[in-house]
């Protein structure tokens, strides 16, 4: 996958200057996005130090954009405005993708591109005056590509450090509040040094040049400042480059449908419950005291998010490593994880045969039976009436294979195309996507 | 869901919550600084060094009225910001007369009471300057008060502004005095305004003079209110204590000014925080005792009984002991033992005791780095109840008791207070000397306005009390249900039996009332959240209509799971029931027909209508409140979307904003048009807007930032046609309170009263409504504002359409404290705010989700 490098790769920025001259030749180039796949040929013909040159600029550009994107461009979740497909003009506020790891050759090239996800927790936000405004305490990481879903990751606890005196209670408040790490005397947490030795380990085990890391917008503040912090710390001088999964997403949906989509679309694709209680999800700590709020669950989720709508176009057939299938698919299988009645059927049930009580003992019985893994499985159409049963096994496996794909084609139309958004009074449609 | 949610959401006289009756504070001192007779906080209340510094009042009282003026113009307190504000004058039809006339008059006493003036009453406000400049505030106020000219007279001053009540002969007046020191200081009293009793800055000088009078009956500012220690309620077998006290205020009212007073009690443990650490210690052992103790203590708020101020409990310093020392103000060191011996002659007994730590929220300039006092854990009593404690039913029975106060009490204490006031020398001399005279308690003449029927699918009813009419309406069929064809239920193998039986009972009153309900799929789920969202996930399609679970218990995580999940990212209505509600097995069938009812509304379906005889009338309510995870403004509007008024388009939205004042209204408006539209074809004649949850001072932002977005949106979805707004905001805590005498005792007054004169304000159309009814203690009134208005109705009108907005909450088979709109708005901000932290998907807007 690592064969895309980012060396043979255009930047935005020369995509941007050379923009008015590809619309000179004639070509259809709107937007910067347009402009990168006639770019991205020649740029493996510039020589080193002209790549140096657009790289400066790109960095610049990007440093420019950085400082635009945060709180500020969060836009209301209301009245987007409805553009024509034709009419897509780049729009001065929304940093355009920042797609410069990824060869846009073809498909193939951006689903074999690599991104890493980072979250990292702190203690609550001190106020402003304070020099130290967070407390690290939780990282995770994620590897990912839209071909090969989730490569490996990384977590770790943190070490905070010494809470600043008189905001124990701040800190002890936002912990309990979300994730619910002690916030003294926990000792899983690392020290931040090899903390971030070991995230850097992580995510460039290689010399070379060091890949983009992304992170929610919301969160880029916090990890930004947290990254800086620990890296003074441990004193390794080592500036990542920390973008937006927002834009991300956008940068990935321009390159394959030439639309952009809403910032709306983006958020709600990202921000959705369904994956809170998948298993393989959160850190093991956090699993086990069924917390949800987790960092490398945010990580892991947000890959979810984006193989279930962004990979399904390319389409990617979904493995273990894009969503959490086991916990769908085990369902499938000859014991399914809870029993489905008919009720109806149940109550008739009950007065043609009074054996029926058997039903809580044999079910029971059968679970004991059962390896204990997540669930203890075991389904038990019960009865003494074998037609009940027979019809009913039908029915039970009907229904749940019924369901389970009810439950992809459920989140698909959810969070991809949403035709049910579109059709909302207008108030939350993208008739661009349609 | 939760009982207690449902209670707070229906309005009806709540049972007390550790909020209510011990209500502590997070910040020790009012919000607003400007003005406020807070002793401590102008005359070095605080060693201020820059180092950690203990906190205590000083000894020297010069009896001043030490506030926080601004050094030319008064800051005007939040509560008084308000004041300034004339809307009524823009109202035609109300500037002559606002009260209406329809229904039975009744007598009612209020908690008010006249303070009268001469009628040439003018307050003067001077300006002082000190040359040489002085920096002790202290100073200056002692400098002045010696001189024999102000001696005998009314003053307020805070060191740069004085009132006065006398006009000084000069205009501006040149005194010199000399300080301890001998120094020789000039100073400058220069008049700057005259003011009349109706000014804002006079409404906020007569709280100060009556705070001063409160503390001449020798009861403590706490917060806002004052609170008497010398004699306290005691509930040694819980090892409380609680303090008698008043909220009191002054203000303009119709027939002038009137003092308000309301009975208040703050909940003490009579417990230090040294012995709760000792307890805590030989309880836990010493291993884990300081982790447990920083976990058990932080976040609590204390209280220090010699200067009786609030604290909250930030940190423990463990290095730090009483016998360690600090720097004062002045820059000379001492003990913390030798400091308290010397300021409070309290002796330590404990030396080694660790030292509290609390963050001080910096009043004056916000910028600066924020204050850190010690504090000593055996001068700190805790405050309020534990939540432990909060769920002992017997405390909290023993609590109630005490707090709620039923109207002859109240009336009793009101009394007391005011025999008070007039028997104490000082506190008639301070009164006399401001030219005041505190009169007698206010009685009024209330309205109680006819009471509504119940429309029902074939039935009118006349509901025996419109308080609680679920047995009236119990053989009547609803109005419209849709059937519940396919659902699925979700329980736990240990719950299977009695979700058995619930849904037998469910099929028997669903019937009954018109709501079909066929056998749903039942699903048998381990007992965690994960397994009940995943079945959820597997088990909804499409076609489904409604989702109910079985939850085995109240942990939040699974209610928030389902919710989060069913209403956002699969939107699909959901009905969620604790299993121990199922387990009562007498009740069965009243939970269950409460249970049918809320299923229908989320299926769209309407329960009950009143008559409203305007036609093509829209009511919404908005309300708002702060999301409890991200502290995002979240923002509920409700609208009705047919002219029987009994079918709502409710929309939630999220606001990243600061300041809870909506800006997405607009948005909101023009969505529930549409649908008004589409349903109607045709736009609204009238819509009223009832507003909630604006708090102190936001008036004027309302009136010029949400009314144009509101009025914006009206006019541009109706260009030919005219499209009339009125805009009421609502108000559930206000000062006055109103009881019946009847048999020569007080009671609460009838459902239904209306007040809308004397205790209004002449320059607001206002008045107030008692539409719910309470079982024990005090009933509330809900206070009503009308801030536009282009319908033009009739007061009269305007409170009977409000009267009957409050029968139409489906959560409740009766009246409820405020329109139902609003309630509405509410429940789904709360659903919101505590439970989904986004914005419901739309999918679910035409049907009452939330309930």
């Amino acid at each position: 996958c690592r064969t895309a490098g980012p060396a043979v790769m255009p930047t935005i920025s020369s995509c941007k200057r050379r923009s008015p001259e590809l619309r000179r030749r004639g070509l259809p180039v709107a937007r910067v996005a347009d402009a990168i796949p006639y770019c991205s040929s020649d740029w493996a013909l510039l020589r080193e130090e002209e790549k140096e040159k657009y790289a400066e600029m790109a960095r610049e550009w990007r440093a420019a954009q950085g400082k635009d994107s945060g709180p500020s461009e969060k836009q209301k979740p209301v009245s987007t405005p409805l553009r024509r497909p034709g009419m897509l003009v780049p729009k001065q506020n929304v940093s355009p993708p920042d797609i410069s790891s990824l060869s846009l050759k073809s498909d193939q090239a951006l689903l074999g591109g690599i991104f890493y996800f980072l979250n990292i927790f702190s203690h609550g936000e001190l106020p402003p005056h304070c020099e130290q405004r967070f407390l690290p305490c939780e990282i995770g990481c994620v590897k990912y590509s839209l071909q090969e879903g989730i490569m490996a990751d990384f977590h770790s606890f943190i070490n905070p450090g010494e809470i600043p005196r008189g905001f124990r209670f701040h800190c002890q408040a936002a912990s309990d509040s979300s994730h619910k790490i002690p916030i003294s005397n926990f000792e899983s947490g690392h020290d931040q040094a090899t903390v971030l030795q070991n995230l850097y380990r992580f995510i460039h085990p290689y010399p070379g040049n060091w890949p983009p890391i992304y992170c929610k917008s919301d969160d880029r503040a916090r990890v930004n400042w947290c990254l800086k912090h620990m890296a003074k710390a441990s004193e390794i001088r080592r500036d990542l480059e920390l973008l937006t999964v927002e834009d991300l997403v956008v940068g990935i949906y321009q390159q394959k449908f030439l639309k952009e989509p809403s910032k709306t679309w983006v958020r709600s694709l990202l921000d959705v419950a369904m994956w809170d209680y998948s298993s393989n999800t959160r850190c093991k700590w956090h699993e086990e005291n069924d917390i949800l709020f987790c960092a490398l669950a945010v990580c892991r989720k947000i890959a979810y998010c984006i193989s279930n709508s962004l990979a399904t176009l390319f389409g990617i057939q979904l493995t273990e490593a894009h969503v959490p299938l086991q916990d769908y698919e085990a369902s499938n299988s000859v014991t399914p994880k809870m029993v489905v009645l008919d009720a109806g059927r149940y109550q008739k049930l009950r007065v043609e045969s009074p054996g029926f009580s058997h039903f809580n003992y044999s079910n029971q019985e059968q679970r004991s039976n059962t390896p204990i893994g997540d669930y203890p499985s075991g389904v038990k159409i019960s009865g003494q009436n074998s037609s009940v049963r027979g019809r009913g096994i039908t029915r039970l496996l009907e229904s749940i294979s019924n369901s389970s794909s009810n439950i992809h084609k459920f989140s698909n139309c959810e969070t991809s195309l949403s035709p049910y958004m579109s059709q909302k009074d207008g108030y939350k449609s993208f008739s661009s996507l349609s | 869901m939760s009982g207690r949610a449902r209670v707070r959401a229906r309005g009806i006289a709540r049972s007390p919550s550790a909020a209510e009756v011990g209500r502590t504070p997070v910040s020790p001192s009012p919000t607003s600084v400007a003005l406020s007779d807070n002793e401590a906080s102008s005359s070095s209340g605080f060693v201020e060094t820059s180092q950690i510094s203990p906190n205590c009042k000083d000894g020297i009282s010069s009896g001043n009225v030490g506030s926080t003026f601004m050094e030319r113009g008064v800051t005007i307190n939040r509560n008084f910001m308000d004041l300034d504000i004339c809307t009524r004058g823009k109202l035609a039809h109300v500037r002559d007369c606002k009260t209406g006339s329809s229904g039975i008059p009744v007598k009612l006493v209020t908690n008010l009471f006249s303070l009268d003036l001469p009628q040439d009453w003018q307050l003067y406000q001077y300006h002082v300057t000190y040359i040489p400049d002085l920096a002790s505030r202290r100073l200056r106020i002692a400098l002045l008060y010696s001189h024999s000219e102000f001696s005998n007279k009314a003053k307020a001053f805070d060191g740069a502004i004085l009132f006065l009540s006398q006009k000084l002969e000069e205009k501006i007046t040149e005194l010199s005095s000399e300080t301890q020191r001998g120094e020789t200081v000039k100073m400058t009293i220069t008049l700057t305004r005259e003011l009349p009793s109706s000014s804002p800055v006079c409404i906020q000088v007569f709280n100060i003079i009556f705070r001063k009078i409160l503390k001449k009956l020798s009861m403590y500012q706490i917060g806002r209110n004052f609170y008497n220690p010398s004699e306290p309620v005691e509930i040694p077998q819980h090892k409380l204590s609680l303090w008698p006290g008043f909220a009191i205020s002054v203000s303009q009212f119709e027939s002038g000014l009137l003092v308000s007073a309301d009975v208040s009690y703050k909940v003490l443990r009579d417990e230090t925080v040294l012995e709760f650490m000792t307890a805590l210690c030989y309880k836990t052992g010493s291993s884990c005792f300081i982790e447990t103790c920083e976990k058990q203590l932080t976040g609590l708020i204390v209280l220090t009984r010699y200067n009786n101020k609030t604290y909250r409990i930030d940190d423990i310093d463990w290095s730090v002991r009483p016998t360690h020392t600090f720097q004062k103000r002045d820059g000379t060191e001492i003990t913390y033992v030798d400091y308290y011996k010397q300021q409070y002659d309290i002796t330590l007994s404990d030396l080694n005791q660790p030292m509290l730590v609390s963050l001080l929220k910096s009043k004056r300039n916000n910028n600066t780095e924020a204050q850190l006092v010690h504090l000593v854990p055996e001068l700190c009593f805790l405050t309020g109840l534990t939540d432990q404690a909060a769920s002992d039913f017997q405390l909290m029975k023993a609590v109630a008791e005490e707090t709620r106060l039923g109207p002859l009490g109240r009336q009793q204490r009101l009394a007391r207070l005011v025999d008070n006031i007039q028997r104490n020398k000082d506190a008639r001399f301070e009164l006399e000397t401001w030219g005041l005279h505190f009169g007698s308690q206010m009685s009024l003449t209330g309205r109680v306005v006819p009471s509504e029927k119940i429309l029902m699918q074939d039935h009118v009813c006349q509901p025996v009390s419109s308080a609680d009419w679920s047995k009236d309406i119990r053989t009547c069929k609803i109005l419209s249900a849709q059937s519940l064809n396919t659902w699925l239920i979700l329980c736990s193998n240990r719950t299977e039996n009695v979700t058995e039986s619930f849904l037998n009972c469910l099929r028997k009153v669903g019937s009954a009332m018109g709501f079909n309900v066929d056998y749903p799929k039942i699903i048998k789920v381990q007992e965690n959240p994960a397994a009940f969202l995943r079945a959820i996930q597997q088990h909804v399609h499409p076609d489904i209509q409604l989702v109910m679970c079985i939850l085995p218990s109240n942990q939040k995580n699974y209610y928030d799971s389902i919710k989060k999940y069913l209403s956002s990212d699969c939107p699909v209505p959901s009905q969620c029931v604790l299993a121990r509600t199922l387990n009562k097995q007498g009740m069965m069938m009243s939970i269950a027909t409460k249970i049918a009812m809320q299923m229908t509304c989320k299926l769209g379906g309407e329960l009950w209508a009143v008559e409203i005889p305007l036609k093509s009338l829209m009511v919404v309510g908005i309300d708002v409140c702060k999301d409890a995870l991200s502290k995002e403004v979240v923002i509920g509007c409700v609208a009705s979307v047919n002219p029987r008024i009994t079918r709502w388009f409710s929309r939630c939205i999220l606001q990243r904003t600061v300041t809870d004042v909506a800006d997405c209204l607009k948005v909101f408006m023009t969505g529930a048009l549409n649908k008004w539209y589409k349903y109607n074809h045709d736009l609204p004649a009238r819509i009223i807007v009832y507003r909630d949850g604006v708090g102190d001072g936001q008036l004027k932002t309302l009136i010029e930032y949400e009314v144009p977005q509101l009025l914006n949106s009206v006019t541009e979805a109706s260009s030919n046609t005219s499209c009339r707004l009125s805009v009421i905001v609502i108000r559930k805590k206000c000062m006055p309170r109103f009881f019946t005498e009847m048999n020569r005792t007080v009671q609460n007054p009838p459902l239904g009263t209306v007040v809308d004169s004397e205790a209004t304000r002449p320059e607001w159309y206002d008045f107030y409504l008692i539409s719910q009814a309470a079982c024990r203690g005090t009933v509330n009134p809900t206070y009503y504002n009308v801030i536009y208005d282009d319908n033009g109705l009739k007061p009269d009108h305007m409170q009977r359409l409000t009267f009957k907005l409050c029968h139409l909450y489906y959560n409740w088979p009766g009246l409820v404290s405020i329109p139902a709109p609003c309630l509405y708005a509410h429940k789904m901000t709360f659903l919101v705010a505590q439970s989904i932290h986004k914005e419901p998907s739309l999918e679910l807007a035409n049907s009452l989700f939330y309930l």
